[in-house]
């Protein structure tokens, strides 16, 4: 066969599967593309209270700089965000170490610590709704038992922020171990040898070999966990509904209840839009972080 | 032709052939006319879908239709609504709607089928639509279109307990002022307990709080604009958020019905101001049985007005079947089907169930249940249907009355400030269009 055959063998193979995969590659980019044109058109129009639609321009993005909910949702998605990761992170960090040395560990007691976030957030929200009612629930029975004062919990405007980090800390915490895990059993042992020799301690091995080494792996898990608590919702939605008062009322919550209780529509979808912005701005800012720490 | 003549020799003979082509129809009428359609529910996962839906199977046969239920919890099934209508899809025949909370607003948007020409047209002659409750089927309807069926009567109630009432010396609260007296003794006679719960979850207060305003003699809108701050609106809001900050369990801003029927299930409240609808909760397991009495909310300085809604049934105007959807919605709300709700404890809208033998010998059984009956024919009697505003925003406004009380339980505000940061809101929601 020439080489001219040849090219047009392969040319045609090439437009062949170009024409089989068509199909499947326009489904998936319709699937994509459209719910997310069709919000960003929703963001210019404006509903009224019974529905009716009109053209709105840059009016719904206008509206936010002025609304105080939503600085008051930004505010508190930024620190339900910030306490959350940080939490996940040392704990998931200290969680995978645990583990990690823990070599004799049954592997149902492994497949426990790890079990919280394969339950629903739903069904882990009812079941820490229950633990933390000031009434009824366990939380304060054990501190009482212990001589300590009752809290109220997701009831107070003060501590309804750090306990629902904690709750979603809980269930999120032993993914991030996982991931972690996966990191520490990647890393070469040839370097813990030559710590060995030179004899660092245990910390000194952690601070200078085990931690910078894990770094990528790590901020892989905040770019993960960084999604998921910026458009954090179930959980709120089940224990707090935003309450009290708007305490915890973040602006996917906001968001939610203008387009679904309030049926505007058009605003929530620029609230949205404007939350997805905030979710790319920290996904490329983790990005860029971590080709800095790449080795 | 003058008026009497016109009168004598065409509109009465037309009025003689529509009654008795009224008649025919109702003779004529068939139930398998839509045999082997199917109706799709988007239903309300509560306890009066729940008991409707245990007579699915008898619609299917009677009609020989399919009902294909999408059933959800309150919220989700409004937010599938709102999809599927936004979308002007017909996935929906037939749905549950509250006329006091989004009446208005699905009325103004055009959601709702209008029911009033299907309720004189192709109607079963044991349907008897006017032996419904004129009240309710009032409150559902809107620029003179009907809009839904009543399926069910409810409203909040005073559960309270009268084994502590006894032990700590208290009679049975006639007034507002009594409840906070009767909390007070409780409060210092036995410490185990909550003196007295309510809904404290912002969005469900509205539910509970309007009873009180409209006990003490207050009113949502005074000349077109909001009157919280009026002194019967203040001395609401401060009543209510007094009892519930100074009496009722520590976290109640996060409770709704669910919390309160437990608590109070549980042995751990004394009195307990929820839905009629939760006596089934209430009472389940027998524990409270015996030492649980009911009433409507104790009179206010405007007597007791009392809160009652009812959730209906409405068609889709984007249906593409209507007249199938208006069986279903007829069987649903006949007198046979609801007289099987009410003996599964869903209070009927209809009086003619309600004095009917059979359910009469279901609410003698306990006492307990005659004075739920009773309570609800004062709801049925006495009521007003406002809950929140009476704007096409009703939800929205909800917000804003329990940001007020909220903000009152927390201490956040002085009655003063709260008022008034909620009537700048409420304004400004009245003048939206």
């Amino acid at each position: 066969m020439s080489d001219a055959a040849a090219t047009l063998t392969q040319d045609r193979q090439r437009l062949e599967l170009s024409a089989l995969s068509a199909p499947a590659v326009v489904f998936t980019v319709a699937m994509i593309a459209f719910p997310v044109v069709y919000t960003i058109w929703l963001g210019f129009q404006s509903f009224s209270s019974t529905g009716k639609q009109s053209f709105a321009g840059l009016a719904n993005y206008s509206k936010l700089m002025s609304d105080y909910e939503f600085w008051h949702g930004l505010w508190v998605t930024i620190a339900l965000y910030l306490l959350s990761l940080v939490l996940q992170l040392v704990f998931g960090v200290w969680l995978a170490l645990a583990l990690f040395h823990a070599k004799r560990l049954p592997g149902i007691v492994r497949s426990l610590f790890i079990s919280p976030f394969m339950m629903p957030p739903v069904v882990a929200g009812m079941m820490w709704l229950v633990i933390l009612d000031p009434s009824l629930g366990a939380a304060n029975y054990i501190l009482q038992s212990f001589g300590l004062p009752p809290s109220d919990w997701l009831a107070s405007p003060t501590w309804v922020i750090p306990t629902i980090a904690l709750i979603d800390s809980w269930q999120w915490t032993p993914y991030v171990a996982l991931i972690v895990l996966g990191g520490l059993q990647s890393l070469p042992p040839s370097v813990y040898e030559a710590a060995q020799i030179d004899g660092a301690s245990a910390f000194k091995t952690f601070q200078r070999i085990t931690l910078p080494l894990l770094l990528p792996t790590i901020v892989t898990a905040a770019i993960l966990r960084s999604v998921d608590l910026l458009r954090f919702f179930d959980i709120i939605y089940i224990t707090t509904q935003g309450g009290p008062g708007n305490a915890s009322n973040t602006l996917n919550i906001y968001g939610f209840r203008v387009g679904f209780e309030f049926f505007n529509i058009g605003y929530a979808s620029a609230l949205m839009l404007t939350l997805t912005a905030i979710v790319f701005g920290a996904v490329l800012a983790f990005n860029r972080l971590r080709g800095a720490v790449a080795w | 032709m003058n008026a009497r003549m016109f009168a004598a020799r065409v509109a009465l003979p037309v009025l003689a052939v529509a009654a008795v082509s009224a008649e025919v129809r109702a003779a004529e009428f068939d139930w398998k006319k839509f045999q082997g359609k199917t109706v799709t529910f988007l239903a309300n996962n509560n306890p009066v879908a729940q008991a409707l839906l245990t007579n699915k199977d008898d619609f299917e046969k009677l009609t020989g239709m399919t009902l294909k239920v999408d059933g959800y919890q309150e919220q989700q099934m409004r937010q599938r609504l709102v999809t599927v209508m936004n979308a002007r899809s017909d996935e929906v025949d037939v749905f549950m709607t509250l006329p006091s909370r989004e009446g208005e607003q699905f009325a103004a948007a055009g959601w709702y089928a209008d029911l009033s020409a299907m309720a004189k047209g192709e109607v079963a002659k044991e349907y008897d639509s006017a032996g419904l409750s004129q009240a309710l089927l009032k409150s559902a309807t809107f620029s003179g279109k009907l809009t839904s069926m009543p399926m069910n009567i409810e409203g909040p109630i005073f559960y309270y307990r009268t084994d502590i009432f006894k032990k700590c010396g208290i009679e049975k609260p006639a007034s507002i002022k009594d409840v906070e007296a009767a909390a007070e003794k409780i409060k210092a006679c036995d410490s185990s307990v909550t003196p007295f719960v309510s809904r404290g979850l912002k969005p469900a207060i509205a539910y509970t709080f309007s009873n009180v305003l409209h006990n003490i003699g207050g009113t949502y809108i005074i000349n077109g604009k909001s009157s919280l701050c009026s002194p019967k609106g203040k001395e609401a809001l401060d009543t209510y958020s007094r009892l519930l900050r100074d009496f009722g369990p520590p976290g109640v801003v996060n409770y709704s019905f669910q919390q309160i029927s437990a608590l109070y299930r549980g042995g751990r409240a004394a009195m307990s101001f929820e839905s009629s609808n939760e006596l089934r909760t209430v009472m389940d397991g027998g524990a409270r049985l015996k030492d649980t009495a009911l009433m409507p909310f104790p009179a206010g300085e405007a007597g007791q007005v009392p809160t009652v809604i009812g959730w209906g049934m409405a068609v889709s105007s984007h249906s593409k079947q209507p007249d199938a959807a208006w069986y279903f919605v007829q069987w649903a709300t006949s007198p046979a089907v609801q007289k099987k709700m009410a003996l599964q404890g869903i209070a009927p809208p209809r009086p003619s169930v309600a004095t009917d033998p059979e359910y009469r010998k279901w609410i003698d059984e306990e006492p307990v249940r005659k004075e739920w009956q009773a309570a609800l024919d004062v709801l049925a009697t006495k009521g007003s249907s406002e809950v929140g505003y009476p704007i096409v925003a009703n939800p929205e406004s909800r917000e804003f009355i329990g940001q007020a009380v909220q903000d009152l339980i927390l201490k956040q505000k002085t009655v003063d400030q709260a008022c008034a940061d909620a009537d700048k809101a409420l304004d400004a929601l009245i003048a939206r269009k």
